[in-house]
């Protein structure tokens, strides 16, 4: 059973969202590190970059595989953490902790669509 | 998955909760537990792969020995019997339809491991050349499961299994006597670079075998593990690094084409053939190379493309083989990996990124 953080947004492409005031950090969940297996390398847009919702905005790889990022939502690239980028193992221990990058929200609206823990619980249940 | 074929090993797989994929029509266990820790345990231990989805021939007879040197590249005359002899087998245009290892048991008795995926399509390449030959080519393939046991403690973890079994020399052979219920060998072989072993035989033998191995203490090891391993220390894969519009000299398999021996499928074609590509091995500091990727020159010019790539679990970098055009290759000084758009300059090696242990 994976864990799922109380209080988080969460995609179903297994990526997690913290929402502070008009600013959100995403990362990727605990059942996604677990699928993935060792993660050994990760890319992340530059700050300043502008994401647009749906798009890809860099990728997680494993030994054996390549997995896109995808935002669920617009906004400018506030911050990325460079650290999970030198250490990219980190993911795996500490999937909530490890953010990837804190975006600038553009659309509120944006996040209606996205799963409470809850809801994500029953997806990765059903999957 | 209910329509893929299933090895004698299938429950067993799904018992140790191996993530089992669709591998060319069956369904194999890619990784169990973790993909570093079987590769660590294969480098430094021992580790047992289910490959019993490759397919096995039987040739026998007064002219086995002929029929075979003339279908493979490699010199199978030239080696003693109980020799393992690594060949590729061409058409008549020298393009490789795959590549296998002979088993000369003697010259009248030969077993042929090949490609699960090329079972058919050698079996009918062979067909077709047989006619002129007094010998019997049978396909085995459904009544033989094969374990491949790797690493450095393979040896006295078979030996305590069973008794017989001997130190026999690298690509060498072992029929198996005590062992009734069907012809059984092993071969002091494998893909991954480390001392080993493969044990051909039954269904219940080799499930029983695997029952044991797995008993002692040796790590179940998945086709993710198997193809990192692999890589490492270079070794060419059917379908990645060689494939049917190349021939064996355009993927540094010079080695294995024997133009000295007599007459054999490819021959003439080969003769008169100068190589378009070369393989390289590219390493990388940062980022990981992947099969598809783009090579490209200093100019920014694509010369070729990875093969395969992955990250090494030995080295902690991105590692590769790529197929290059050899001509623009020689003149190249510098090589970069197109990796989304971004390139990564690449590292060009000389020797296979990891030195296995075998002997």
């Amino acid at each position: 059973m994976s864990k799922v953080m109380d209080g988080y947004l969460y995609t179903e492409e297994h990526e997690w969202l913290l929402v502070e005031g008009n600013s959100a950090t995403i990362g990727i969940t605990d059942f996604a590190q677990s699928s993935l297996g060792d993660i050994v390398f990760v890319e992340l847009p530059e700050e300043g970059e502008e994401l647009e919702a749906g798009n890809s905005f860099g990728v997680v790889e494993s030994i054996k595989s390549v997995s896109d990022l995808y935002t669920p939502i617009s906004g400018k690239v506030l911050e990325k953490n460079s650290t999970v980028e030198e250490t990219p193992e980190n993911l795996n221990e500490d999937p909530y902790g490890g953010w990837l990058v804190k975006i600038e929200l553009a659309d509120k609206d944006q996040l209606n669509s996205l799963m409470d823990a809850q809801a994500y619980t029953e997806f990765c249940e059903s999957l | 998955m209910s329509n893929l074929k299933k090895t004698s090993l299938h429950q067993k797989h799904l018992e140790l909760k191996a993530k089992m994929v669709d591998f060319g029509g069956w369904e194999m266990p890619i990784q169990y537990k973790n993909l570093k820790e079987e590769v660590v345990a294969v480098r430094e231990n021992a580790g047992v792969f289910d490959v019993s989805h490759m397919g096995e021939f039987y040739i026998t007879g007064k002219d086995a020995l002929n029929f075979i040197n003339y279908a493979v590249t490699n010199d199978i005359k030239a080696a003693n019997n109980g020799k393992a002899v690594y060949s590729p087998l061409c058409d008549s245009n020298g393009k490789i339809i795959d590549d296998l290892i002979v088993y000369k048991i003697s010259e009248q008795e030969i077993f042929v491991c090949v490609n699960a995926a090329n079972i058919e399509k050698d079996f009918q390449a062979l067909e077709s050349i047989k006619a002129k030959f007094d010998c019997e080519l049978k396909n085995l393939s459904s009544d033989y499961s094969l374990l491949a046991l790797q690493g450095p403690k393979s040896f006295e973890l078979l030996k305590s299994i069973i008794d017989e079994v001997q130190d026999i020399e690298y690509y060498s052979i072992q029929l198996l006597e005590t062992i009734k219920d069907q012809k059984s060998f092993i071969a002091r072989t494998g893909y991954t670079g480390e001392d080993g072993f493969e044990i051909f035989g039954s269904h219940e033998f080799i499930a029983n075998l695997w029952g044991k191995l797995i008993a002692a203490g040796v790590e179940p090891c998945g086709l993710g593990s198997r193809d990192v391993l692999r890589l490492e220390v270079c070794f060419p894969l059917y379908g990645n690094e060689l494939n049917q519009d190349i021939t064996p000299l355009d993927a540094g398999l010079k080695w294995t084409v024997k133009m000295n021996k007599e007459d054999f499928v490819g021959k003439s074609a080969l003769e008169s053939y100068a190589a378009k590509y070369q393989l390289v091995k590219l390493s990388l500091d940062k980022g990981i190379p992947r099969a598809g990727y783009e090579v490209e020159n200093e100019k920014g010019e694509s010369i070729g493309i990875i093969t395969s790539g992955t990250q090494s679990v030995v080295l902690k970098k991105g590692i590769a083989l790529a197929r290059v055009d050899k001509n623009l290759y020689q003149d190249s000084e510098k090589l970069n990996i197109n990796i989304r758009g971004k390139l990564y300059p690449a590292e060009i090696n000389k020797k296979p990124f990891v030195t296995g242990g075998h002997k």
